[in-house]
Formats: C-alpha cells, sequence, structure tokens
C-alpha cells in the first residue's frame, strides 16, 4: 500500500519534471529538470527492486551525463543564467525526426508489452552483484574491451581536436 | 534493502526508518556545531593563537551562538539571480550529503539501513553533489560565482575518477574475501567485519593515500579549496549566499567531511571491527567509529593549516598525471596478486611500494624550482612576456 502510494508520487514527479524539461524557457532550466528526471527513474528502479541499475542510473546519468550538459552550458554560453533564449534553428527538421522516430519506437514497445502480472517470462529481480559481472566480464568480455578501446580513442581525439599546440 | 537490527521497540519497518533518519540528522547537526568551534581551536592552535575563549567555558557554545546568529541573518537574494536555482542549490548540494550518511555503519547494529550495495551507494551518490554547486554557480548571476562553479566542477569531475578507483582496489579485496554466504561484497557492514584482524590501510597504504588526497579535493578543503578560495575569488560560487542558506552550505561541507571521515575509517581503517573485535559492547565499537572518524577529520585540519593553496593547472595535472597513473597500478597490482591467489603479505609490500614511491612524486615536485616562464593557460594563449 505505502508502495503504491510512494510509485504515484514518484510518477507524477517524473511526468512533472519531464514536462519541466521540454516546456521551460531557458536552456539551464531543462538542463536541472532533466536531472529530476532522471534520479525519478533510478527511484523507479528501486521499487522494481533493481538496486544496481538504481545506482548506475543515479551514477551515469544524474552524476555524470547532466554534470556534463551544464558544464558545457557554463562554459560555451555568454550569459550563463536562466534567460530565455530560442532554442528552434535550423536543426528543426532533424530534431523533429529523431523525437518522432524515438516516440514510435516507445509507444511500439509500451504497446507490444504483456502488461499481465506475471505476462513478461523473466522479470528483473534483485540480481546479485557478482551474477552482473559475470554476464559482463565473462560472457561479454570482448564487446566490453571493443567498447572501451572505442571509449579510448574518442577520448584522444577529442583531446587532439581540443588542445590547440602553440604556432599552429 | 536490510535492516541494520531488528526494528527498534518492535515498530513497523517505516516508523523505524523515520526514528533512525531523525536521530542520524540530529547527531549531524551536532557533531557540525562543534566541528566549526573544533576547527578554530585547532587551527588557532597551529597558528599560535587562542581561537574562540568568551562564549561559554573556553569557547564551548561559540558554535551554537554562531548557529542562531546566522539563522536570524536577513537571507539576501541578488536581482540578477536565476531565483529558483540560487534558491534550490543549497539543498541540491545537501540531499547527496544526507543520504550518504543514511548508509554508513556507525556500529554493528548502527545506521539507518544497512544496503547490500553500500560502498556504491556512496560513490553513485556523492556523483549528485556536483550539480548544487553548478546551481550555485550558474545561478548567482555573478562572475566570480560562475568561475568558482567552473572550477569545482572541473576539479570534483577529475578527482572523482582517482578516488573511485582508490575504492575499487579495496573492492577487489572484499571480493575476494568470502563472507558467510561465499561471496564477495560491497556491504559496507560485511567489509568492516571483515577487517576485524587487520584494517585494509595495511593492506592497501597507497589506495589510502589517493583515496585522502582525492576526499579532500572533494571537499573542497586546502590545499584544494581553489573554488571557494576567499583570497582569488572571494569565497567562489557561495558569494552572493548570505543567513540561512549560506549556513546550509557550510552545515553540507561539515556533514560531508564528517560523512567522508566515517566511510574512510569504515573502509580502510576497520571501522567498528578493528581493534576490538566483532563482538565488542556496542559502545565500544560506536566509540571506536567516532574516534577514527575524528581522527581523520584532525588530519584533514592537519593539512589545512601545513600546505599551501595549489594553482588550478597544479592541481589538474597533480590529478591526471599523479594521481590516477597511480591508482591504476594499485589496481594492476591487486588484479595479479589476487587472481594468483598469491599471500596477502605481498599486497601490503607492493603497496607500501607503491605509496613511497607517490610520497617521493610529491616531495620532488614540490621542490622543483618555479618557472620563470608563464604556466598553464597563460602560456598556451601566448600572452605576451613580462
Amino acid at each position: 500500500m505505502a508502495t503504491e502510494v510512494l510509485w504515484w508520487i514518484f510518477a507524477a514527479a517524473i511526468v512533472a519534471f519531464s514536462a519541466g524539461t521540454v516546456f521551460s524557457r531557458s536552456v539551464l532550466h531543462s538542463a536541472i529538470f532533466l536531472i529530476g528526471s532522471l534520479a525519478g527513474v533510478g527511484a523507479m528502479y528501486l521499487f522494481l527492486t533493481v538496486e544496481f541499475l538504481a545506482l548506475v542510473q543515479f551514477l551515469i546519468y544524474g552524476g555524470a551525463v547532466t554534470v556534463l550538459i551544464l558544464l558545457a552550458l557554463m562554459l560555451t554560453r555568454s550569459d550563463a543564467r536562466g534567460t530565455p533564449d530560442a532554442v528552434n534553428g535550423p536543426q528543426l527538421p532533424f530534431a523533429l525526426l529523431v523525437s518522432g522516430g524515438l516516440m514510435a519506437v516507445l509507444i511500439g514497445v509500451a504497446a507490444g508489452t504483456d502488461w499481465r502480472p506475471g505476462g513478461v517470462p523473466d522479470s528483473p529481480t534483485n540480481i546479485g552483484i557478482e551474477t552482473i559481472s559475470e554476464r559482463l566480464f565473462a560472457d561479454f568480455g570482448a564487446p566490453f574491451v571493443i567498447a572501451s578501446a572505442l571509449l579510448l580513442v574518442a577520448l584522444v581525439g577529442a583531446i587532439i581536436l581540443a588542445r590547440q599546440e602553440e604556432g599552429e | 534493502m536490510m535492516l541494520f537490527a531488528d526494528a527498534l521497540f518492535g515498530l513497523p519497518n517505516w516508523i523505524d526508518a523515520i526514528i533512525r533518519v531523525v536521530l542520524v540528522i540530529l547527531s549531524m547537526t551536532l557533531v557540525v556545531i562543534y566541528l566549526t568551534y573544533g576547527e578554530r581551536k585547532v587551527v588557532a592552535r597551529f597558528q599560535q593563537r587562542l581561537g574562540p575563549t568568551e562564549t561559554g567555558p573556553a569557547g564551548l557554545i561559540q558554535g551554537i551562538a554562531d548557529a542562531l546568529k546566522l539563522v536570524t541573518k536577513e537571507d539576501i537574494r541578488p536581482k540578477n539571480a536565476d531565483r529558483w536555482v540560487f534558491e534550490f542549490a543549497p539543498y541540491a548540494t545537501f540531499i547527496p550529503v544526507l543520504m550518504m550518511l543514511m548508509a554508513l555503519p556507525f556500529a554493528e547494529d548502527w545506521g539507518v539501513r544497512d544496503l547490500a550495495l553500500g560502498m556504491f551507494y556512496v560513490f553513485a551518490i556523492l556523483g549528485l553533489n556536483i550539480v548544487g554547486i553548478l546551481m550555485a554557480g550558474l545561478g548567482s548571476g555573478n562572475k566570480y560565482a560562475l568561475l568558482g562553479g567552473i572550477r569545482a566542477a572541473a576539479q570534483m569531475v577529475s578527482y572523482e575518477i582517482p578516488l573511485v578507483i582508490s575504492l575499487l582496489c579495496v573492492a577487489m579485496i572484499t571480493g575476494a574475501e568470502k563472507d558467510m554466504n561465499g561471496t564477495g561484497t560491497l556491504n559496507l557492514n560485511a567489509i568492516t567485519a571483515f577487517q576485524e584482524t587487520r584494517p585494509y590501510i595495511v593492506l592497501q597504504p597507497l589506495a589510502f593515500l589517493i583515496f585522502f588526497t582525492a576526499m579532500l579535493s572533494e571537499l573542497h578543503r586546502a590545499p584544494f579549496d581553489i573554488p571557494v578560495a576567499e583570497s582569488e575569488i572571494v569565497g567562489g560560487c557561495f558569494v552572493e549566499y548570505s543567513g540561512i542558506r549560506w549556513s546550509m552550505f557550510q552545515l553540507t561541507e561539515y556533514a560531508s567531511m564528517w560523512g567522508w571521515s566515517v566511510f574512510g575509517s569504515v573502509v580502510f581503517l576497520g571501522g567498528w571491527a578493528w581493534p576490538f573485535g566483532v563482538d565488542a559492547h556496542w559502545s565500544i565499537q560506536l566509540g571506536t567509529t567516532l574516534v577514527k572518524s575524528f581522527l581523520f577529520i584532525m588530519l584533514i585540519f592537519w593539512v589545512r593549516t601545513t600546505v599551501p593553496r595549489l594553482r588550478i593547472d597544479q592541481l589538474m595535472s597533480f590529478c591526471w598525471k599523479v594521481l590516477l597513473p597511480m591508482s591504476l597500478v594499485q589496481m594492476l597490482m591487486n588484479g595479479f596478486i589476487l587472481v594468483y591467489d598469491w599471500p596477502q603479505e605481498l599486497l601490503a609490500l607492493t603497496s607500501a611500494l607503491g605509496a613511497a614511491a607517490l610520497v617521493a612524486i610529491i616531495i620532488r615536485r614540490a621542490m622543483r624550482r618555479p618557472s620563470r616562464d608563464l604556466v598553464g593557460t597563460y602560456k598556451t594563449l601566448g600572452a605576451p612576456a613580462q
């Protein structure tokens, strides 16, 4: 009972924060609302008793991605305060395409899922961290290494692009 | 989620949780008030002064008087500040610290909740800490605050990496030790119990040094207090805050210092289990944890009064060129030793050698002659030579 009440509170909070992200007039406010929305999704994972996923959500999305967005805002905008700015630029058709496609995928998945209890064959429960690491480092070891090599290449590339040596 | 013990007085779970949270918050407030007093006394001692003496016997109620003064002061909001961002920033910094305190084991049965992924929880939650500082920096509508916010974010993001890797080194060892269920663990209570015979600082002195240094940086304590440096950027992101919101930031700073110290003493110094064993009375266990955490804080004050503040480029190069490689070396060494099941003495030996190397590197860097040329960004930008 108490869990259900809490679930509804968090669900409402996610919707409110997401609406704030989309409708707020300043990019800074959007970024802050996004943190709230992502943290709410993390709390949802807790209700599903997948603690590890919830913590990863907090760490990656709450702590890393949004901080990156805020940092980028800080470094690139001359006026870093929450003044409204136009977000409709020449990228509008591409943004429409991407968001439309994403919405179609999400609706498709949601409509195709059997939501009755027991409808999903192996619903996630509290999986031990040892099991997760077995899967990640033993069963999917090669993709993991390839992904980290890709990230390393991206990192080095970013440094080369950003760094201007003297005399160039 | 596990409970630490049976619910207090057999109450329902959620009432028990609320009671425990309130107890932790009350003791946190008390600790913070006396930490400010303690810091002033200790720093005064280091600087051959007296510190507070007038308010109460030996100045003992100075902290309470300061708190009352701060709460009754006017709460000023600058006209061109971004209202909601500015006003919520103190709460956004405080919530992660509070959530961290909820997972710490102060004694075997003492704490709010005993999480299975306790160690991971602590550093996942503390990643959110930066958000509040960034909000304060961006929302104040002040150039100094913005500068402080950028510095804080750059510093905290960088130092989080060696910090997490040094904790991973300990997690590797706890993963190799088997608890009652025959599996490794990230549970802070179990990690403490593993250290009954020897604390992990014996096995991992290098990881401890890296942890302590990165912790100082995450806390913005000297010598890493660049984001809040009074003499350079007049207090950084806190420059526009006053009254109750400023005291929220102070509360957060001292509470997180205490939280980090308890966490560090649990992970590296054996928490409540060493040296009195897991069967000691709860009061002894609680006392052990508190004494260890206050030793930690004493060390922080000591470093603050001894080491001068670093420059921002020194700070960054120290993190990326010294701390990060050293922490990776520690992780590699642990990996080899644990995979091949070599004796634990080897862990202690290699890590001690690494720690000696780290200290040698730090001393060598500190002894280096200052360069006469321009440094860091000024050099890259090609500013005219003086």
